[in-house]
C-alpha cells in the first residue's frame, strides 16, 4: 500500500493505491490522523484500491466520526467494484458518502 | 407463464413466480393468484421470484395490490437483473425484498475448521465460509451475521461479515474475513502473553463494547432474557428468596449498552497488535452486571464442581483462570478495593447462580448425582448471596 495526501489550504485528499489490510492499517490511520486536524473537506481517492479489509475500514469509520465531530465534510471518490461491494455487504454505504 | 406453484406452510403462503411477466399476461397471472388466495387465505405471503426472469410495471401492480391485501408481504430469492427492477421502482424501500442467494463451490477448498456444525474453507486468500450442514440453520446464520453487522458497523473490532450464500452441494454457508489471528486463550497458554497483558487487553475491548450504544430491537435484550431465567425457577427457590431475586433483576434499569455475551479468552483475538472480537451470535444489550454474571460463569461458576473441566473449555487451569477474572474485575471496575470487588462479584454470581440452576435443571440435572450437587450448590449461593445484596447495578 501507498498513500499520498495532499493537502490544500483546508482540503485533504488521501489517495490510496494497493491493498490496505491489518498490515497496512496503521498507516493508513497514520496518514489520517495526520491530516485531519483543521480540515474542513476529507477526500479519498480509492481509485486504485484493491482491497480494503475490517482494519481498513475501521480507519474508514475513526474517520468519520473524527471528521463528524470537527464538522469536517468527508467523501469517497472513484470507488471500485470490489470495493464498492464490500462496503455494502458490510452496510458502510449507508455511513460514509460516496461519490 | 403456464403454471403458478405455490406452497401452504401454516400461516404463510408462498407464491412462486416463473418466467417473465408483462402486460401480455399479467391478467391471467393475477387471476390464478387469486384463486391461489382465496383457496388459501393467510396473513403472510412470500413472493418468491427464483424462477422469475422479468417483470413488467403491470407485473409490478400485481405485487402492489397483494401488498395492500396482505401487509406482511414480502420478496424472496430474487436474482440480480430483478433486484435491479424493484430497486429502481422504489419496491426496496417499500417491502422487504430479498435477493437470492449466491451459490458457491466449496470443493478443492482448504479446510481450515471443523465445529460441531460444519466446516471452515478457505475460498480465497482474504475470506472464508462457514458452512452448516443442517439447512434449517439458515434464519440461525442470518441472525448471527445481522448482529455481527450491527456491531461492525458501530466500530466494535471484528471480521467483516460478507453474505449468505447458498453452497453447491447442499447446505449454507456465512461468509467471513479471514482473520490472521491468535485467540487470547492460545496466547495464555503458549506464554506469548501473561495472564496481566491478557487481562488488559480483554478489559480495553470490554469496556469499548460496553461504551457503545445501539438502537432498541436491533439486539436482544438481556435483562428481558434474565428475567425469564429467573421465572423458571420459582417453583425450585423459597418463596421469600425468590420474591427478592424476582425484584432484584426486575429493579436492574433498562439500558441500550452493547454487550457480548459470552465474552471469554477463546472468543478474543489477537492479529498484528488490533484485538478483534468473534462469535457475535451472543451480542445483546443491557447493563454491565450481565456481561459481569456471564464471564463469572466462564472463569469460575460453570466448572466450581469440577475445576479440571475448564482445561477442556479454555485449555488454563483453573486458578489461572481465577486469577485472570479477579484481574479483569478489578481493570473493569479501577478498583483494588478487596470489599468493593466482592460487592460487584456478588451481584455478577447471583445472575450468573441463576443462570447455572436453571441450565442444570432444564438439562434434567435432577436425574444424575452430579446434577443434583450443581443445582443444590447455585440454589445456596442465591439464598446466602441475596441475603447479602439488596441491588443487583453498582
Amino acid at each position: 500500500m501507498t498513500i499520498d495526501a495532499k493537502r490544500n489550504g483546508t482540503e485533504v485528499v488521501i489517495k490510496v493505491v494497493g491493498r490496505v489490510d491489518s498490515v497496512t492499517a496503521p498507516d493508513f490511520e497514520k496518514a489520517v490522523n495526520e491530516n485531519i486536524e483543521g480540515a474542513e473537506s476529507l477526500v479519498f481517492d480509492f481509485e486504485n484500491l484493491d482491497y480494503i479489509s475490517s482494519a481498513g475500514l475501521r480507519v474508514l469509520l475513526m474517520s468519520q466520526k473524527k471528521a463528524n465531530a470537527n464538522s469536517c465534510k468527508m467523501k469517497l471518490i472513484n470507488v471500485n467494484e470490489t470495493v464498492n461491494e464490500i462496503l455494502e455487504v458490510t452496510g458502510f454505504l449507508t455511513i460514509l458518502s460516496i461519490e | 407463464m403456464a403454471e403458478l406453484n405455490f406452497e401452504k406452510k401454516e400461516s404463510l403462503l408462498v407464491i412462486k413466480l416463473d418466467g417473465y411477466i408483462d402486460s401480455a399476461n399479467a391478467g391471467e397471472v393475477e387471476n390464478k393468484i387469486n384463486d391461489i388466495r382465496a383457496a388459501n387465505p393467510s396473513d403472510k405471503i412470500e413472493i418468491d421470484c427464483e424462477k422469475l426472469k422479468y417483470i413488467s410495471s403491470a407485473g409490478l401492480r400485481i405485487v402492489l395490490r397483494i401488498k395492500k391485501a396482505v401487509c406482511d408481504t414480502s420478496i424472496i430469492n430474487v436474482s440480480p437483473e430483478v433486484y435491479e427492477i424493484f430497486d429502481m421502482t422504489g419496491f426496496t424501500e417499500m417491502m422487504d425484498v430479498r435477493k437470492a442467494f449466491r451459490v458457491i463451490s466449496v470443493e478443492g477448498c482448504e479446510v481450515i475448521g471443523q465445529g460441531a456444525n460444519g466446516k471452515v474453507y478457505r475460498i480465497d486468500p482474504d475470506t472464508i465460509v462457514k458452512v452448516y450442514l443442517n439447512p434449517d440453520s439458515l434464519p440461525e446464520i442470518e441472525r448471527e451475521r445481522e448482529l455481527a453487522r450491527t456491531a461492525f458497523v458501530l466500530g466494535i473490532p471484528t471480521a467483516i461479515p460478507y453474505d449468505v450464500v447458498r453452497i453447491e452441494n447442499g447446505g449454507f454457508g456465512s461468509v467471513f474475513e479471514l482473520l490472521n489471528a491468535k485467540s487470547f486463550a492460545k496466547l495464555l497458554i503458549n506464554g506469548e502473553k501473561s495472564v496481566d497483558e491478557i487481562a488488559t487487553m480483554s478489559v480495553d475491548l470490554l469496556k469499548l463494547i460496553h461504551g457503545t450504544v445501539v438502537k432498541e430491537g436491533s439486539m436482544p435484550d438481556m435483562k428481558e432474557v434474565a428475567i425469564g431465567w429467573v421465572k423458571f425457577l420459582k417453583d425450585y427457590l423459597p418463596e421469600d428468596v425468590y420474591a427478592k431475586l424476582e425484584k432484584l433483576v426486575t429493579d436492574i434499569p433498562a439500558d441500550l449498552h452493547m454487550m457480548h455475551g459470552d465474552y471469554h479468552i477463546k472468543n478474543v483475538m489477537l492479529q498484528n497488535g488490533e484485538v478483534l472480537l468473534i462469535d457475535m451470535d451472543t451480542l445483546c444489550h443491557g447493563n454491565p452486571v450481565f456481561e459481569l454474571a456471564s464471564m463469572f460463569n466462564a472463569y469460575y461458576g460453570y466448572c466450581e464442581l469440577e475445576p479440571e473441566q475448564i482445561e477442556d473449555f479454555l485449555g488454563i487451569t483453573f486458578e489461572t483462570a481465577n486469577e485472570l477474572w479477579q484481574k479483569m474485575l478489578s481493570l473493569y471496575l479501577g478498583t483494588e478495593d478487596k470489599k468493593a470487588l466482592e460487592a460487584v462479584e456478588n451481584k455478577a454470581k447471583i445472575i450468573g447462580y441463576t443462570r447455572i440452576m436453571r441450565r442444570t435443571i432444564r438439562r434434567k440435572g435432577f436425574e444424575t448425582e452430579s446434577g443434583r450437587a450443581v443445582i443444590e450448590n447455585a440454589k445456596k449461593h442465591i439464598i446466602d448471596l441475596l441475603a447479602v445484596t439488596d441491588s443487583l447495578t453498582f
